[in-house]
Protein backbone atom coordinates (compact mmCIF):
# COMPACT_ATOMS: atom_id res chain seq x y z
CA UNK A 1 0.00 0.00 0.00
CA UNK A 2 2.76 2.60 0.74
CA UNK A 3 4.66 1.26 -2.34
CA UNK A 4 1.36 2.39 -4.38
CA UNK A 5 0.51 5.41 -2.31
CA UNK A 6 4.65 6.54 -2.92
CA UNK A 7 4.70 6.06 -6.58
CA UNK A 8 1.39 7.40 -7.28
CA UNK A 9 1.86 10.79 -5.21
CA UNK A 10 5.75 11.30 -6.41
CA UNK A 11 5.94 14.34 -8.60
CA UNK A 12 6.66 12.70 -11.99
CA UNK A 13 3.19 10.44 -11.85
CA UNK A 14 1.67 13.41 -10.85
CA UNK A 15 2.89 15.82 -13.70
CA UNK A 16 1.71 12.65 -16.13
CA UNK A 17 -2.13 12.94 -14.66
CA UNK A 18 -1.85 17.02 -14.65
CA UNK A 19 -0.88 16.95 -18.68
CA UNK A 20 -3.59 13.68 -19.11
CA UNK A 21 -6.32 15.96 -17.79
CA UNK A 22 -5.64 19.12 -18.98
CA UNK A 23 -5.61 16.68 -22.34
CA UNK A 24 -8.61 15.53 -21.63
CA UNK A 25 -10.26 19.18 -20.59
CA UNK A 26 -9.21 20.45 -23.80
CA UNK A 27 -6.20 22.74 -22.42
CA UNK A 28 -3.93 24.73 -25.29
CA UNK A 29 -1.13 23.70 -23.38
CA UNK A 30 1.54 21.91 -25.33
CA UNK A 31 5.62 21.23 -25.13
CA UNK A 32 7.37 22.36 -28.43
CA UNK A 33 8.04 19.12 -29.97
CA UNK A 34 11.48 19.60 -30.87
CA UNK A 35 11.81 19.80 -26.65
CA UNK A 36 9.79 16.82 -26.57
CA UNK A 37 11.73 14.77 -28.83
CA UNK A 38 15.05 16.35 -27.32
CA UNK A 39 13.64 15.05 -23.74
CA UNK A 40 13.50 11.38 -25.36
CA UNK A 41 16.91 11.59 -26.31
CA UNK A 42 18.19 12.98 -22.95
CA UNK A 43 16.14 10.20 -21.00
CA UNK A 44 17.56 7.47 -22.74
CA UNK A 45 21.23 8.98 -22.84
CA UNK A 46 20.59 9.17 -18.97
CA UNK A 47 19.42 5.80 -18.52
CA UNK A 48 21.50 3.83 -20.99
CA UNK A 49 24.29 5.97 -19.36
CA UNK A 50 23.61 4.92 -15.63
CA UNK A 51 23.15 1.26 -16.69
CA UNK A 52 26.68 1.01 -18.52
CA UNK A 53 28.19 2.85 -15.44
CA UNK A 54 26.46 -0.01 -13.30
CA UNK A 55 27.60 -3.08 -15.47
CA UNK A 56 31.44 -1.79 -15.30
CA UNK A 57 31.00 -2.29 -11.52
CA UNK A 58 30.39 -6.39 -12.08
CA UNK A 59 31.32 -8.84 -14.56
CA UNK A 60 29.24 -9.82 -17.25
CA UNK A 61 27.98 -13.36 -15.23
CA UNK A 62 26.04 -16.16 -16.24
CA UNK A 63 22.80 -15.00 -14.17
CA UNK A 64 22.87 -11.65 -16.35
CA UNK A 65 23.39 -13.44 -19.69
CA UNK A 66 20.55 -15.48 -18.25
CA UNK A 67 18.21 -12.39 -17.79
CA UNK A 68 19.20 -10.88 -21.29
CA UNK A 69 17.96 -14.21 -22.66
CA UNK A 70 14.69 -14.42 -20.90
CA UNK A 71 14.23 -10.57 -21.85
CA UNK A 72 14.88 -11.93 -25.68
CA UNK A 73 12.07 -15.02 -24.90
CA UNK A 74 9.36 -12.94 -23.49
CA UNK A 75 8.99 -10.03 -26.53
CA UNK A 76 9.39 -13.19 -28.84
CA UNK A 77 6.70 -15.02 -27.14
CA UNK A 78 4.15 -11.98 -25.77
CA UNK A 79 2.77 -10.81 -28.76
CA UNK A 80 2.08 -14.52 -29.25
CA UNK A 81 -0.59 -14.25 -26.56
CA UNK A 82 -1.80 -11.20 -27.24
CA UNK A 83 -2.37 -12.37 -31.12
CA UNK A 84 -4.52 -15.06 -29.80
CA UNK A 85 -6.58 -13.11 -26.98
CA UNK A 86 -6.94 -9.97 -29.41
CA UNK A 87 -8.29 -12.57 -32.09
CA UNK A 88 -10.43 -14.96 -29.66
CA UNK A 89 -11.56 -11.21 -27.53
CA UNK A 90 -11.64 -8.44 -30.26
CA UNK A 91 -12.91 -8.26 -34.01
CA UNK A 92 -9.40 -7.29 -34.85
CA UNK A 93 -8.29 -8.79 -37.94
CA UNK A 94 -5.20 -10.86 -38.54
CA UNK A 95 -2.88 -7.81 -39.55
CA UNK A 96 -4.51 -5.03 -36.96
CA UNK A 97 -4.14 -7.78 -34.13
CA UNK A 98 -0.82 -8.52 -35.56
CA UNK A 99 0.62 -5.61 -35.39
CA UNK A 100 -1.07 -4.43 -32.18
CA UNK A 101 0.62 -7.14 -30.50
CA UNK A 102 3.79 -6.33 -31.47
CA UNK A 103 3.52 -3.43 -29.85
CA UNK A 104 2.68 -5.49 -26.30
CA UNK A 105 5.91 -7.21 -26.97
CA UNK A 106 7.99 -4.79 -27.27
CA UNK A 107 8.53 -1.89 -24.52
CA UNK A 108 8.17 1.37 -23.13
CA UNK A 109 11.15 3.03 -22.47
CA UNK A 110 9.44 5.92 -20.83
CA UNK A 111 7.36 3.73 -18.57
CA UNK A 112 10.48 1.39 -17.37
CA UNK A 113 11.94 5.03 -16.24
CA UNK A 114 8.99 5.46 -14.31
CA UNK A 115 9.23 2.42 -12.51
CA UNK A 116 12.92 2.51 -11.98
CA UNK A 117 11.94 5.92 -9.94
CA UNK A 118 9.26 4.26 -8.10
CA UNK A 119 11.50 0.97 -7.40
CA UNK A 120 14.18 3.59 -5.91
CA UNK A 121 11.42 5.12 -3.87
CA UNK A 122 10.39 2.00 -2.77
CA UNK A 123 14.02 1.51 -1.27
CA UNK A 124 14.61 -1.69 -4.05
CA UNK A 125 18.18 -1.96 -5.62
CA UNK A 126 18.16 -2.34 -9.42
CA UNK A 127 21.08 -3.58 -11.56
CA UNK A 128 22.51 -2.02 -14.64
CA UNK A 129 21.98 -4.66 -16.79
CA UNK A 130 18.23 -4.31 -17.04
CA UNK A 131 18.37 -1.36 -19.35
CA UNK A 132 20.29 -4.18 -21.93
CA UNK A 133 17.07 -5.83 -21.78
CA UNK A 134 15.34 -2.94 -22.38
CA UNK A 135 17.40 -2.23 -25.92
CA UNK A 136 16.71 -6.24 -26.36
CA UNK A 137 12.95 -6.57 -25.64
CA UNK A 138 12.58 -3.53 -28.12
CA UNK A 139 12.85 -5.10 -31.82
CA UNK A 140 12.19 -9.53 -31.36
CA UNK A 141 8.30 -8.68 -31.05
CA UNK A 142 8.20 -6.66 -34.21
CA UNK A 143 9.70 -9.94 -36.00
CA UNK A 144 6.84 -12.30 -34.19
CA UNK A 145 4.02 -9.67 -35.35
CA UNK A 146 5.42 -9.80 -39.13
CA UNK A 147 5.00 -13.37 -38.73
CA UNK A 148 2.02 -13.75 -37.37
CA UNK A 149 0.05 -11.02 -40.27
CA UNK A 150 2.31 -13.16 -42.65
CA UNK A 151 0.93 -16.70 -41.76
CA UNK A 152 -2.67 -15.97 -43.07
CA UNK A 153 -1.50 -14.10 -46.00
CA UNK A 154 -2.62 -11.13 -44.44
CA UNK A 155 0.06 -8.88 -45.68
CA UNK A 156 0.92 -7.89 -48.93
CA UNK A 157 2.86 -10.30 -50.83
CA UNK A 158 4.58 -7.66 -54.00
CA UNK A 159 6.49 -4.92 -52.31
CA UNK A 160 5.27 -1.23 -52.27
CA UNK A 161 5.96 1.31 -54.92
CA UNK A 162 9.51 3.15 -53.73
CA UNK A 163 10.30 0.33 -51.34
CA UNK A 164 14.05 -0.05 -50.81
CA UNK A 165 16.04 -2.98 -49.83
CA UNK A 166 17.16 -3.03 -46.03
CA UNK A 167 14.80 0.50 -45.44
CA UNK A 168 13.02 -2.26 -42.82
CA UNK A 169 16.07 -3.32 -40.71
CA UNK A 170 17.15 0.18 -40.50
CA UNK A 171 13.62 0.98 -38.89
CA UNK A 172 13.79 -1.67 -36.95
CA UNK A 173 17.46 -2.42 -35.44
CA UNK A 174 18.86 1.08 -35.97
CA UNK A 175 15.87 3.26 -34.43
CA UNK A 176 16.70 6.71 -32.32
CA UNK A 177 15.64 4.33 -29.21
CA UNK A 178 17.81 1.39 -30.23
CA UNK A 179 21.01 3.87 -30.93
CA UNK A 180 20.84 6.02 -27.94
CA UNK A 181 20.00 3.71 -25.36
CA UNK A 182 22.77 1.11 -26.89
CA UNK A 183 24.85 3.39 -27.52
CA UNK A 184 24.52 5.35 -24.32
CA UNK A 185 24.69 1.75 -22.05
CA UNK A 186 28.27 0.94 -23.94
CA UNK A 187 29.66 4.77 -22.93
CA UNK A 188 29.24 4.18 -19.59
CA UNK A 189 29.89 0.19 -19.29
CA UNK A 190 33.82 1.96 -21.26
CA UNK A 191 33.98 5.03 -19.29
CA UNK A 192 32.88 3.47 -16.04
CA UNK A 193 32.32 5.93 -12.96
CA UNK A 194 35.14 7.78 -13.03
CA UNK A 195 35.04 8.44 -16.82
CA UNK A 196 31.57 9.67 -16.36
CA UNK A 197 31.77 11.54 -13.17
CA UNK A 198 32.39 14.98 -15.44
CA UNK A 199 28.65 14.59 -17.00
CA UNK A 200 26.89 13.14 -13.52
CA UNK A 201 25.78 17.11 -12.72
CA UNK A 202 23.78 16.83 -16.36
CA UNK A 203 22.90 13.28 -16.22
CA UNK A 204 22.23 12.98 -12.62
CA UNK A 205 21.11 15.93 -10.95
CA UNK A 206 18.62 17.47 -14.13
CA UNK A 207 17.39 13.67 -14.47
CA UNK A 208 14.05 14.26 -12.23
CA UNK A 209 13.06 17.40 -13.45
CA UNK A 210 13.51 16.65 -16.66
CA UNK A 211 11.66 13.84 -16.57
CA UNK A 212 8.49 15.75 -14.31
CA UNK A 213 8.83 18.10 -17.70
CA UNK A 214 8.67 14.86 -20.25
CA UNK A 215 5.86 13.05 -18.26
CA UNK A 216 4.01 16.11 -18.55
CA UNK A 217 3.98 16.44 -22.49
CA UNK A 218 3.88 12.65 -22.24
CA UNK A 219 0.17 13.35 -20.21
CA UNK A 220 -0.79 15.85 -22.93
CA UNK A 221 0.17 13.35 -25.27
CA UNK A 222 -1.93 10.29 -23.95
CA UNK A 223 -4.54 12.44 -23.10
CA UNK A 224 -4.95 13.60 -26.73
CA UNK A 225 -4.26 10.51 -28.39
CA UNK A 226 -7.28 8.94 -26.35
CA UNK A 227 -9.93 11.38 -26.82
CA UNK A 228 -9.27 11.61 -30.30
CA UNK A 229 -8.82 8.08 -31.20
CA UNK A 230 -11.33 6.31 -28.50
CA UNK A 231 -14.11 6.27 -31.28
CA UNK A 232 -12.00 3.36 -32.94
CA UNK A 233 -11.33 1.15 -30.22
CA UNK A 234 -14.36 -1.44 -28.82
CA UNK A 235 -15.05 -1.94 -25.15
CA UNK A 236 -13.25 -5.49 -25.93
CA UNK A 237 -10.04 -3.71 -27.22
CA UNK A 238 -10.13 -1.82 -24.22
CA UNK A 239 -10.23 -4.10 -21.90
CA UNK A 240 -7.36 -5.74 -23.63
CA UNK A 241 -5.37 -2.76 -23.23
CA UNK A 242 -5.95 -3.65 -19.34
CA UNK A 243 -5.37 -7.07 -18.82
CA UNK A 244 -2.66 -7.40 -21.50
CA UNK A 245 -0.46 -5.80 -19.39
CA UNK A 246 -1.50 -8.11 -15.72
CA UNK A 247 -0.95 -11.41 -17.93
CA UNK A 248 2.01 -10.34 -19.43
CA UNK A 249 3.51 -8.91 -15.93
CA UNK A 250 2.50 -12.77 -14.82
CA UNK A 251 4.74 -14.42 -17.85
CA UNK A 252 7.31 -12.10 -16.43
CA UNK A 253 7.57 -12.88 -12.59
CA UNK A 254 7.48 -16.78 -13.37
CA UNK A 255 10.64 -16.17 -15.55
CA UNK A 256 12.05 -14.16 -12.30
CA UNK A 257 11.02 -16.42 -9.95
CA UNK A 258 12.57 -19.58 -11.82
CA UNK A 259 16.11 -17.09 -12.53
CA UNK A 260 16.07 -16.56 -8.77
CA UNK A 261 16.00 -12.60 -9.57
CA UNK A 262 16.29 -9.81 -6.45
CA UNK A 263 13.18 -7.48 -6.10
CA UNK A 264 14.22 -4.75 -7.64
CA UNK A 265 15.44 -6.38 -10.75
CA UNK A 266 12.16 -8.54 -10.83
CA UNK A 267 10.07 -5.64 -10.85
CA UNK A 268 11.75 -3.57 -13.77
CA UNK A 269 11.70 -6.90 -15.47
CA UNK A 270 8.41 -7.36 -14.67
CA UNK A 271 7.03 -3.49 -15.71
CA UNK A 272 9.06 -4.00 -19.22
CA UNK A 273 7.33 -7.16 -20.23
CA UNK A 274 4.18 -5.94 -19.16
CA UNK A 275 4.97 -2.14 -20.77
CA UNK A 276 3.58 -1.91 -24.57
CA UNK A 277 5.73 0.54 -27.47
CA UNK A 278 4.22 3.66 -28.71
CA UNK A 279 7.77 4.98 -30.36
CA UNK A 280 9.82 2.32 -31.89
CA UNK A 281 6.89 0.19 -33.07
CA UNK A 282 4.53 2.12 -34.39
CA UNK A 283 7.14 3.21 -36.58
CA UNK A 284 8.05 -0.38 -38.31
CA UNK A 285 4.38 -0.69 -38.71
CA UNK A 286 3.89 1.74 -40.97
CA UNK A 287 6.82 0.75 -42.86
CA UNK A 288 5.97 -3.17 -42.52
CA UNK A 289 2.09 -3.66 -41.90
CA UNK A 290 1.01 0.00 -43.55
CA UNK A 291 -2.89 -2.02 -43.51
CA UNK A 292 -2.91 -1.95 -39.46
CA UNK A 293 -4.59 0.91 -38.40
CA UNK A 294 -2.71 2.91 -36.17
CA UNK A 295 -5.81 4.44 -34.85
CA UNK A 296 -6.06 1.17 -33.00
CA UNK A 297 -2.28 0.03 -32.37
CA UNK A 298 -1.14 3.63 -31.35
CA UNK A 299 -4.21 4.70 -29.31
CA UNK A 300 -4.54 1.25 -27.23
CA UNK A 301 -0.97 1.44 -26.38
CA UNK A 302 -0.65 5.26 -25.51
CA UNK A 303 -3.85 6.37 -24.34
CA UNK A 304 -4.99 2.93 -22.50
CA UNK A 305 -1.81 0.56 -21.77
CA UNK A 306 0.32 3.77 -20.94
CA UNK A 307 -1.40 5.41 -18.86
CA UNK A 308 -2.60 2.16 -16.85
CA UNK A 309 1.03 1.14 -16.24
CA UNK A 310 2.11 4.01 -15.11
CA UNK A 311 -0.36 4.29 -12.16
CA UNK A 312 -1.66 1.59 -11.29
CA UNK A 313 0.53 -0.99 -13.13
CA UNK A 314 3.62 0.02 -11.80
CA UNK A 315 3.04 -0.41 -7.77
CA UNK A 316 1.45 -3.79 -8.78
CA UNK A 317 4.55 -5.17 -10.78
CA UNK A 318 6.50 -3.71 -7.41
CA UNK A 319 4.08 -5.50 -5.36
CA UNK A 320 4.39 -8.74 -7.17
CA UNK A 321 8.24 -8.68 -7.30
CA UNK A 322 8.39 -8.66 -3.42
CA UNK A 323 5.73 -11.07 -3.27
CA UNK A 324 8.10 -13.44 -5.50
CA UNK A 325 11.17 -12.35 -3.66
CA UNK A 326 9.23 -13.49 -0.39
CA UNK A 327 9.34 -10.10 0.76
CA UNK A 328 5.58 -9.12 -0.01
CA UNK B 1 4.52 30.35 -70.10
CA UNK B 2 3.95 26.52 -70.55
CA UNK B 3 1.86 24.45 -69.02
CA UNK B 4 3.15 21.37 -66.43
CA UNK B 5 1.31 19.28 -64.32
CA UNK B 6 2.11 19.61 -59.91
CA UNK B 7 1.33 16.58 -57.82
CA UNK B 8 1.01 17.70 -54.88
CA UNK B 9 0.71 14.68 -52.58
CA UNK B 10 -0.28 14.26 -48.54
CA UNK B 11 1.31 11.39 -47.35
CA UNK B 12 2.60 9.66 -44.21
CA UNK B 13 5.68 10.62 -42.82
CA UNK B 14 7.11 6.98 -42.53
CA UNK B 15 5.92 6.33 -46.45
CA UNK B 16 7.46 9.78 -47.53
CA UNK B 17 11.10 8.28 -48.27
CA UNK B 18 9.19 5.97 -50.64
CA UNK B 19 7.36 8.16 -52.28
CA UNK B 20 9.93 10.72 -53.19
CA UNK B 21 12.08 7.46 -54.66
CA UNK B 22 9.38 6.76 -56.97
CA UNK B 23 9.48 10.67 -58.02
CA UNK B 24 13.32 10.22 -58.50
CA UNK B 25 13.23 6.90 -60.25
CA UNK B 26 10.78 8.18 -62.67
CA UNK B 27 13.18 11.14 -63.48
CA UNK B 28 11.47 14.40 -61.89
CA UNK B 29 13.67 16.74 -61.89
CA UNK B 30 12.84 17.72 -58.17
CA UNK B 31 9.95 17.94 -55.66
CA UNK B 32 9.80 19.68 -52.13
CA UNK B 33 8.74 18.13 -48.69
CA UNK B 34 6.75 20.23 -45.87
CA UNK B 35 5.57 19.41 -43.00
CA UNK B 36 1.99 19.24 -42.07
CA UNK B 37 0.53 20.47 -38.68
CA UNK B 38 -2.75 18.96 -38.28
CA UNK B 39 -6.11 17.37 -40.17
CA UNK B 40 -9.01 15.37 -40.11
CA UNK B 41 -9.48 12.00 -42.18
CA UNK B 42 -11.39 8.92 -41.55
CA UNK B 43 -13.44 10.32 -38.70
CA UNK B 44 -10.57 10.93 -36.64
CA UNK B 45 -8.57 14.56 -36.47
CA UNK B 46 -4.96 14.12 -35.65
CA UNK B 47 -1.78 16.48 -35.13
CA UNK B 48 1.85 16.25 -34.82
CA UNK B 49 1.49 16.43 -30.69
CA UNK B 50 -0.09 13.42 -29.83
CA UNK B 51 2.28 10.93 -31.17
CA UNK B 52 6.22 11.04 -30.06
CA UNK B 53 6.99 7.97 -32.41
CA UNK B 54 5.96 10.55 -34.97
CA UNK B 55 5.04 7.43 -37.32
CA UNK B 56 1.21 9.33 -37.51
CA UNK B 57 2.64 13.07 -38.56
CA UNK B 58 1.52 13.81 -42.25
CA UNK B 59 4.16 15.49 -44.92
CA UNK B 60 2.89 17.44 -48.18
CA UNK B 61 5.10 16.88 -51.39
CA UNK B 62 5.14 19.22 -54.19
CA UNK B 63 6.71 17.99 -57.63
CA UNK B 64 5.86 20.08 -60.99
CA UNK B 65 7.42 18.20 -64.69
CA UNK B 66 5.52 17.38 -68.10
CA UNK B 67 2.72 14.78 -68.62
CA UNK B 68 5.01 12.63 -70.22
CA UNK B 69 6.55 11.99 -66.78
CA UNK B 70 3.76 12.91 -64.67
CA UNK B 71 1.57 10.35 -65.75
CA UNK B 72 3.76 7.19 -65.32
CA UNK B 73 4.55 8.57 -61.99
CA UNK B 74 0.65 8.55 -60.77
CA UNK B 75 0.61 4.86 -61.64
CA UNK B 76 3.23 4.05 -59.34
CA UNK B 77 1.82 6.70 -55.94
CA UNK B 78 -1.64 4.79 -56.56
CA UNK B 79 0.41 1.14 -55.75
CA UNK B 80 1.98 3.29 -52.74
CA UNK B 81 -1.31 4.87 -51.81
CA UNK B 82 -3.35 1.44 -51.79
CA UNK B 83 -0.60 0.63 -48.91
CA UNK B 84 -0.44 3.56 -47.56
CA UNK B 85 -2.30 6.88 -45.76
CA UNK B 86 -2.92 9.58 -48.31
CA UNK B 87 -4.11 11.65 -50.84
CA UNK B 88 -2.85 12.98 -54.34
CA UNK B 89 -3.91 15.39 -56.51
CA UNK B 90 -2.49 17.01 -59.91
CA UNK B 91 -3.40 20.46 -60.98
CA UNK B 92 -2.14 22.11 -64.33
CA UNK B 93 -0.11 25.07 -63.43
CA UNK B 94 1.79 27.46 -65.83
CA UNK B 95 5.41 27.62 -65.17
CA UNK B 96 8.20 30.84 -65.74
CA UNK B 97 10.98 28.60 -66.95
CA UNK B 98 10.21 25.23 -68.71
CA UNK B 99 13.72 23.79 -69.18
CA UNK B 100 14.32 23.75 -65.42
CA UNK B 101 10.92 20.80 -65.11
Amino acid sequence: MDVALSTLLSPIILFFALGMVAALLRSQMSVPEAIAKGMAIYLMMAIGLKGGVEMSKNPLTTDVLLVLLAGIILSFLIPIIAFVFLRLSTKLDRVDAAATAAHYGSISIVTFVAATEAVRLSGLDSSGHLVAVAALMETPAIITALFLASRGGGSRSQPVAGSEQGELVREVFLNASIVVLVGALAIGWIAGEEGTASVQPFFVDLFQGVLCLFLLDMGLSAGRGLRQGWRQLSFATVGFGIYMPLISSLIAAGFAFALGMPAGDAALLITLTASASYIAVPAAMRLALPEAKPSIYLTLSLGVTFPFNVTIGIPIYIYLALLITGQG
Amino acid sequence: MEKHLRIELIIERMAHKRACRVLETAGMTGYTVLPAMAGYGNSKRWNRDTDLSASGDMVVIISIGDEEKVRPVMDEIGNLLGAHIGVVTVTEVEVLRPNRF
